[in-house]
């Protein structure tokens, strides 16, 4: 109950929640922020703390703004320009600690709550990920407690009574932020602006297969995407194969897909055979125009084309999680090749060495039949003594050569294009397919999570009987392969050596006991949850979901009213019960006589405004004889509640139970 | 004091800026397409409209009472104690008071318990002399996320009286009117002998309070000195050669101080009205109103 002077000093119980609420909003932007930045906005929180109880502070305006211009040189420093996303935000976030260790009153205090927020936003700009979202969470929770305890100023308790209001408020809260999430239009301004770094965010596999590519992927733990089964529980059975993208173009060890692929036309596409799977699959975002189904996709879901070589490929660059449903068929129909295919399918460039070119000729002079062929390369691969390995080692100018003849050490994208390139030597047409092979299949959830480092690299060849035939080479070399994910195989194998030089035994053991298996496939369900249904909900599924309600078909604005309205409802319900369960005894017995007077004035007594209630009580009993026992009754109780000095709770309830009886029945 | 209805509703500072960072989130999230971007929006949205129904219920069942107001000289501050009760059975935070003429001179309350109250005094300069109607009282509440303020207007019937500021180099008249016992009467409170001490009266000089008294931890007191006996006194308004009305009173008023603190009996002369001469409080400041609302024309009692 003291006043206090709130302009001199923020107070440290606010400014320690606040903290909290800071500490939360900068490990989502790390990766992006110069290095030195947190150090900087760590020292300043810590400035402020040393410095708030001595009354120090930021007060010169002059050297305010030499501490900023020196943010200001030092990110460009940092980064060399001020361009893209990421100097902007460590900008930010170096006059934010200014500005903290200048603030001092209760504008301030607020304008760094509203800063917190806006760091918040920041983090979401990065990164939309389920940890990076419950950092800012909790960043933000934490942010609007800050905020309440500054109003709350001495009021006693410091920790749990601002958490309980703040619960209230969010929990309060929940209803509208649903309302508004799903129904809120998404108006789609047009002022798009770009300021991602070129290449910054493509993740993944690129367009182009060298030596080493993929092998790149497979230490990254980032999810690709989640395959869900609708219609099936458990994963088809066989191996995964992901189709992502066909290369058609060779050059030996290296090849490329094209940079525009062309889509097939209606009439060209090959027909489903044999089993269809159904697979809704939720896409990572990564920055190019991937987008992955079961080998070999038939039907094309919106925003995509299928492209020549049977994948798809989205219209637009996929820089948010995407959420599509497609179909695929194991066995596709064979369509005749086309010259021009054919050709394409044969080329291979004049740099290949004789010796490959001899080998490829020798099989196809043992014997013209093409799966013949086929065989004598596989087993090529699988008795000469080849090795799987995550880390090869360079191969260089010459590379196929090398690696069929002399080190024959290589990952997957090595014996996909080396047989690849064989088997155009041999006259077998031949392409190489990229996408990713397994995943790890979530009981909890029923879904498939894909990472990068499941990513793989296979071959297809054109057999007249089959046409386009999946062939893995790597199969022949580490058979079992196809029936793991990487990790896994590695593990089992001997190949691990890399891979367990970098996690320790214990780690390893550790993720491996059930105990934490259950945790990551939980915390995977959550994080899936969270990518399908929150992240995947944009304008286009907002639209189905308007439509299924029935809301569709009506402006904007007219939404806008609408969720207006009920918004104002809802708040007056809130405003009504917290005045309800908040006011006194004394207006509670007041409201109820009142009640009871109205009651009795439609049966026929009507109270004068001057008459006391004893008064009123004896002259109703004589107008009402009915009544007259509960007139009396009520009246006593109300003196007793009104003028008694002590009045209990369970009196109260008596009275209202009596007020609420009284003419109810005659 | 009586309340209005409905509090009305008011934007801060603040909210200017959750406006700007509501804007700013809506226009990254539209042009990004950033759903998470979306959702961030519609918390602090949502949070910022949950928290007007719990700003309007914090100043639900508060009241204010004003107690009695003392007089004030020109030009000293005006003290007006205040009771605010809480009625409700929930304890309310962060109410602010302040007089509707005069924003600056804000008080605050950090927290009041169910069925308490809490003691306040709002302070403001006395301008003009006169009888003053209390102005509109303003109950605020801006708990819990400050961006808007629901504010209660209490009005009360309620008056004080400013005195005119105590001025003037005009020596305290001598007794000419005697009662005829034809004793000399002499200058009175300059004298050197110790006469005793008595209550301090607001608005006269600091020149003889007791401060070792004071320092004892006793109230106010005043030493007096006289030179000679006491004799009866008459201010007069027309005896002054002023042209200004309110020199005069103000003369007057130092005057009505001096002969107060000198324990001498006075009387109050004005144009249509007279004091017979008396001594003490209650004589004090029936002058002393006297005075205040001499030709203070009805319009001036502020509505």
């Amino acid at each position: 109950m003291s006043e206090s002077k709130r302009d001199r000093s923020i107070p440290r119980r606010p400014l320690l929640w606040l903290a909290a609420a800071l500490l939360f909003t900068v490990p989502p932007m790390i990766g992006s922020l110069a290095s030195w930045v947190p150090g900087v906005f760590l020292l300043g929180l810590a400035m402020k703390f040393w410095m708030e109880p001595r009354g120090y502070r930021l007060r010169l305006t002059a050297l305010k703004l030499v501490l900023a211009v020196v943010a200001l040189f030092a990110i460009l420093a940092s980064y060399g320009s001020l361009k893209g996303v990421a100097p902007p935000i460590s900008l930010l976030v170096v006059l934010m600690s200014l500005k903290i260790l200048e603030a001092h009153t209760a504008r301030e205090f607020q304008v760094m709550v509203l800063m917190g927020w806006v760091l918040c936003l920041c983090g979401f700009f990065l990164s939309q990920d389920f940890v990076i979202a419950l950092s800012i969470m909790a960043a933000f929770a934490l942010l609007v407690v800050a905020l309440v305890q500054f109003y709350r100023g001495s009021s006693p308790g410091a920790f749990w009574p601002p958490l309980a209001a703040t619960c209230k408020i969010l929990v309060q809260a929940v209803p509208l932020i649903v309302l508004l999430f799903v129904l809120f239009p998404r108006i789609n301004t047009g002022l798009r602006f770009d300021f991602r770094a070129a290449g910054s965010l493509s993740t993944g596999f690129s367009d182009h297969l060298y030596p080493g590519s993929v092998a790149a992927l497979a230490t990254s733990s980032d999810v690709a995407f989640r395959a869900e089964f609708p219609g099936s529980t458990v994963a088809p059975p066989g191996s995964m194969y992901w189709r992502g993208a066909v290369m058609w173009h060779c050059e030996g060890m290296e090849w490329r897909a094209p940079y525009v692929p062309v889509p097939i036309s209606g009439l060209a596409r090959e027909l489903p055979k044999g089993n269809q799977v159904r697979q809704r699959i939720t896409l990572a975002p990564h920055g190019a125009r991937w987008m992955f189904a079961l080998d070999r996709p038939f039907e094309i879901p919106s925003g995509a084309i299928l492209a020549r070589g049977n994948y798809l490929w989205s219209v637009q660059t996929i820089r948010k999680a995407r959420r599509y449903e497609v179909a695929s068929s194991v066995g596709i129909g064979g369509k005749e090749l086309t010259p021009g295919e054919r050709r394409e399918a044969l080329e291979v460039p004049p740099s290949i060495s004789p010796a490959v070119r001899e080998l490829a000729k020798s099989w196809a002079t043992q014997d013209s039949n093409p799966r013949a062929i086929v065989n004598s390369a596989l087993q090529f691969f699988g008795t000469q003594g080849f090795h799987y390995s995550l880390t090869p080692g360079e191969y260089g100018k010459n590379g196929l050569e090398q690696f069929l003849f002399h080190r024959r050490v290589g990952f997957c994208e090595h014996y996909a294009a080396g047989f690849a390139t064989l088997m155009r030597l041999a006259g077998i047409p031949a392409r190489v397919v990229v996408g990713y092979l397994g995943g790890e299949y979530n009981e909890l959830g029923h879904f498939v999570l894909v990472r990068q480092a499941d990513a793989h690299a296979w071959c297809e060849v054109w057999l007249p009987e089959t046409g386009w035939t999946r062939l893995d080479p790597t199969t022949a070399v580490a058979p079992g392969r196809a029936t793991l994910d990487l990790i896994s195989f590695l593990e089992r194998g001997n190949a691990s050596a890399q891979m367990e030089a970098r996690r320790s035994a214990f780690v390893t053991r550790l993720a491996r006991s059930a105990l934490f298996t259950d945790i990551r496939l939980a915390w995977q369900t959550l994080s899936y949850e969270w990518d399908s249904r929150i992240l995947a909900y944009d304008a286009d599924v907002q639209d189905v979901m308007l439509d299924s309600i029935g809301l569709a078909n009506r402006g904007p604005f007219v939404l806008i009213v609408e969720i207006l309205i009920v918004a104002i409802a809802l708040l007056v319900i809130y405003f009504g019960w917290m005045q309800l369960r908040t006011r006194s005894a004394a207006d509670r017995v007041k409201t109820l006589y009142e009640r009871f007077c109205r009651k009795a004035a439609r049966l026929g007594a009507r109270r004068d405004p001057w008459e006391g209630p004893s008064d009123f009580s004896t002259r109703a009993a004589l107008l009402l004889p009915n009544e007259s026992e509960r007139i009396r009754q009520i009246s006593n109780t109300y003196i007793a509640l009104r003028y008694a000095p002590e009045s209990a709770g369970a009196a109260l309830d008596t009275f209202a139970k009596e007020v609420r009886a009284f003419g109810a029945y005659r | 004091m009586k309340a209005r209805k409905l509090p009305l509703i008011y934007p801060t500072a603040g909210f200017a800026g959750l406006l700007f960072v509501l804007g700013a989130m809506w226009y990254a999230a539209s042009s990004q397409n950033n759903t998470a971007v979306y959702l961030l929006l519609f918390a602090l949205t949502a949070v910022f409209l949950v928290s007007i129904p719990h700003t309007l219920v914090n100043l639900a069942g508060v009241t204010a009472t004003l107690e009695s107001v003392q007089p004030a000289f020109v030009g000293q501050e005006v003290s007006l104690p205040l009771e605010i009760m809480n009625d409700s059975r929930a304890t309310r935070h962060g109410i602010e008071l302040a007089l509707s003429g005069s924003d600056k001179e804000r008080q605050r309350i950090d927290y009041i318990p169910a069925h308490k109250a809490a003691r306040i005094t709002l302070r403001f300069p006395a301008r003009e002399r006169g009888e003053h109607r209390v102005e509109t009282l303003r109950l605020t509440s801006a708990y819990p996320l400050g961006f808007i303020r629901f504010v209660k207007e209490v009005s009360s019937s309620q008056t004080y009286i400013v005195y005119p500021k105590p001025a003037g180099d005009v020596r305290l008249p001598s007794s000419f009117v005697d009662k005829g016992d034809g004793r000399p009467v002499t200058e009175l409170g300059e004298g050197d002998d110790f006469a005793g001490t008595r209550g301090y009266i607001h608005g006269e000089s600091q020149r003889h309070i007791d401060w070792r008294a004071v320092a004892r931890g006793q109230p106010l007191m005043t030493k007096q000195f006289t030179a000679e006996a006491e004799g009866v006194v008459y201010l007069d308004f027309s005896a002054l050669h002023f042209v200004d009305v309110e020199e005069r009173l103000s003369q007057l008023a130092l005057w009505l101080i001096e002969a107060e603190r000198a324990r001498r009996p006075y009387g109050l002369r004005l144009p249509g009205a007279e004091i017979p001469p008396a001594v003490g409080q209650s004589h004090f400041h029936q002058c002393m109103r006297a005075l205040s609302l001499f030709q203070v024309k009805k319009q001036e009692v502020r509505a």
